[in-house]
C-alpha cells in the first residue's frame, strides 16, 4: 500500500487557516493519555496506554506497570559464551559428571534499555569480534557510543529493574557466575534441515519387506476420510524443517569456573553445535544467586566479576 | 510529524500554491523534501571512532587445557597416563591381560580389547569369561575409584589390530583369565611381602597373607 499522504496541511496553507468547512482531525497518533502518564512514549511506537492506573488506588492488573512487576525476570543480566565441547568431572566418590565447556570471548555491555525510554529494563550484551570494515556505519556509531569494539553477536538480557543495569563498556569475566549456582541456558539447537516423519516425530515407518514397495520410511496415512473432517487437520505432524530454533535449558548448575581461561563448565548438555553462541543468565526458576563480595556494579568500563 | 517526511504530491501542490500566492520564502526542492542528507555535503564525513577490542581468551581450545589440568590432579605421578601411552614400550596394549583393583567392589580382570582415548574419559574394555559366560567391562582409566591397573600377562606377539572385537567369537575367545590372574596375584603378594597394603580388597591368598602378618606381629 502506498503511504497515506495528507493534503490537509497543504490545504490549510492554501486557504490560510480559514477553511469554509471543518477539517478532520490531523492524522497521526495522539496521546490522549498524556495528562495521566508519567512516562514518555516508548521508542517503538506512540501507542497510547489503554489501561492507566492513575485513577485507581492500586495497580491495575492489565496495566504495563503491573505486567512488568509480575514478570519473572532475573536480577542480573546474562552473558554470551561459545560452546566449545564437552568433558567430564570426576567426583572423589567416583561419580562422573558430564559437563559442557563454554568460553567467554570479549563479552561486553553495548547498550542499556530503560523503562522510561523503551518500556522495559534490559542490558544489551555483545560478544566476539567483527572487522570494522565489515560493519555498517550505523552499527559502528552504536558501538562508538557504547565504547566497545564492533561485536559479532548482540543480545539483550531482560532484567527486573534498574539495579540490574550495567554501564556500557563493562567487560564480563567468567567469574560473573558462581560455582554451584543455577542458570538458564539458551541457544539455537542443531539444525536437521528438511527431516522426515521418522526423524522429526518418531513415526515408526513401515515394514521393510512383505511386499512393501518404496514406502519404508513414509508417513503413511494423514488422517481419516469423510468421517474425520474430509481434510487433513491443522497441526498434522508431517515432514518438514527440524531444528535450528532456540531451545532453553532451565535450571542448569554451574560446575566449575576458570577465570584465566574464561570458561564456565555447565552440568549436562547444552543445545547447539560446537562453536555456537549460547546465552547464559541466572535462572528464573529459583532465588537469585548469593554473590559473596559486594555488589560489583557499573563503575566505568570495568571488569565485572561476581 | 511523519507526514512531513514524504509528500511528493503535496510538494507539487505547494509549488503551484507558491506561485499563485507569491510567498516570500523561496523553498528549494532540497529543503522541502527531506532526504537523508548531511547538513553540509561539502565537508568530509564525521570520523567514527572504533574502540580497540579487549584481549581475547588465552586459548581457543580450553578443553585440552582443562583436560590436562584434570589429569594432573587425578594422576599426579603420571603413572596411569604412562601405562597407556603410545610412546611407552612397557605400556599396556590390546591383547594383554589386565587386573584392575577398585576402591569399592570386586577387582576385575580380563583381556584388554580396546583402549578408548578421550582425554579425561580415556577408558579400557576388559573381557573375561566367568563360568562360561563372557563378561565385558568398561573402566575409566582416570576415575578416582580405580585403585590400580596392573599388567598381568602381555601378549607375546603384538595384536595386529587396535580393537580386538574378533575375540568375541568362540574361535578367538581367550576364555577365563582367572587362573593366570590368581597366579599373578599370589606372586605379586609374595614379592611385596612386608609392605602395608591398607584398604585394598584382595583375594583369599592376600587375606591369608595379611592374617599371617598380623599373627607375626
Amino acid at each position: 500500500m502506498p503511504p497515506r499522504i495528507s493534503i490537509t496541511p497543504c490545504l490549510r496553507r492554501l486557504w490560510g487557516n480559514s477553511c469554509p468547512f471543518r477539517l478532520i482531525q490531523p492524522p497521526g497518533p495522539v496521546n490522549r493519555c498524556r495528562s495521566f502518564t508519567t512516562t514518555s512514549p516508548n521508542t517503538f511506537g506512540n501507542r497510547p496506554k489503554r489501561i492507566s492506573s492513575s485513577g485507581s488506588p492500586e495497580l491495575l492488573e492489565g496495566s504495563k506497570a503491573a505486567s512488568l512487576e509480575r514478570k519473572r525476570l532475573a536480577t542480573r543480566p546474562g552473558v554470551l559464551a561459545v560452546k566449545k565441547g564437552m568433558t567430564a568431572i570426576f567426583k572423589p566418590n567416583g561419580r562422573r559428571i558430564a559437563c559442557t565447556v563454554l568460553q567467554l570471548e570479549r563479552v561486553q555491555v553495548t547498550a542499556v534499555k530503560t523503562r522510561q525510554k523503551h518500556g522495559y529494563w534490559a542490558v544489551q550484551v555483545g560478544s566476539g569480534l567483527r572487522n570494522p570494515k565489515n560493519v555498517t556505519r550505523p552499527m559502528l556509531g552504536h558501538f562508538e557510543v557504547a565504547g566497545t569494539a564492533p561485536k559479532k553477536h548482540l543480545r539483550e538480557f531482560r532484567v527486573k529493574d534498574e539495579n540490574g543495569l550495567m554501564m556500557p563498556g563493562t567487560t564480563f569475566a567468567a567469574d560473573f557466575f558462581i560455582e554451584g549456582q543455577y542458570v538458564d541456558v539458551k541457544a539455537n539447537c542443531k539444525g536437521h534441515g528438511f527431516a522426515g516423519g521418522m526423524k522429526r516425530h518418531g513415526f515408526s515407518g513401515q515394514p521393510a519387506s512383505h511386499g512393501n514397495s518404496l514406502n519404508h520410511r513414509t508417513m503413511g496415512s494423514a488422517g481419516q476420510s469423510q468421517g474425520g473432517g474430509s481434510r487433513v487437520l491443522p497441526g498434522k505432524r508431517m515432514p518438514g524443517r527440524m531444528g535450528g530454533h532456540q531451545v532453553t535449558r532451565p535450571h542448569v548448575q554451574v560446575m566449575k569456573i576458570d577465570k584465566e581461561l574464561g570458561t564456565i563448565l555447565l552440568f549436562g548438555p547444552v543445545p547447539g553445535p560446537k562453536g555456537c553462541t549460547v546465552a547464559i543468565q541466572d535462572t528464573i526458576l529459583g532465588p537469585p544467586p548469593v554473590i559473596p563480595g559486594a555488589a560489583a556494579t557499573s563503575s566505568e568500563p570495568a571488569v565485572v566479576t561476581a | 510529524m511523519t507526514s512531513e517526511s514524504f509528500r511528493p504530491l503535496t510538494t507539487l501542490l505547494h509549488r503551484r500554491a507558491a506561485s499563485t500566492l507569491s510567498t516570500t520564502t523561496t523553498n528549494t526542492l532540497r529543503s522541502r523534501i527531506h532526504f537523508a542528507t548531511r547538513p553540509n555535503p561539502t565537508l568530509p564525513r564525521r570520523r567514527i571512532k572504533v574502540h580497540p577490542p579487549p584481549p581475547g581468551p588465552p586459548t581457543k581450545d580450553p578443553i585440552s587445557v582443562l583436560t590436562a589440568a584434570q589429569i594432573k590432579a587425578l594422576d599426579p605421578s603420571g603413572s596411569r597416563a604412562e601405562l597407556f601411552s603410545r610412546n611407552n614400550p612397557q605400556a599396556i596394549r590390546p591383547g594383554d591381560i589386565v587386573y584392575v583393583r577398585r576402591k569399592n567392589g570386586e577387582p576385575f580382570s580380563g583381556v584388554l580389547l580396546n583402549i578408548r582415548r578421550r582425554g579425561i574419559d580415556t577408558s579400557i574394555l576388559l573381557r573375561d569369561q566367568l563360568t562360561k559366560l563372557g563378561v565385558e567391562m568398561w573402566l575409566k582409566v582416570y576415575s578416582p575409584i580405580i585403585d590400580s591397573i596392573n599388567l598381568v600377562q602381555s601378549k607375546e606377539k603384538m595384536a595386529r589390530r587396535a580393537k580386538l572385537y574378533y575375540m568375541r567369537k568362540l574361535k578367538h575367545d581367550f576364555g577365563p583369565v582367572r587362573g593366570i590372574v590368581s597366579d599373578w596375584v599370589r606372586k605379586s603378594y609374595a614379592a611385596k611381602k612386608g609392605v602395608d597394603k591398607a584398604g585394598q580388597s584382595a583375594g583369599q591368598k592376600g587375606q591369608k597373607e595379611q592374617k599371617a602378618k598380623k599373627a607375626k606381629k
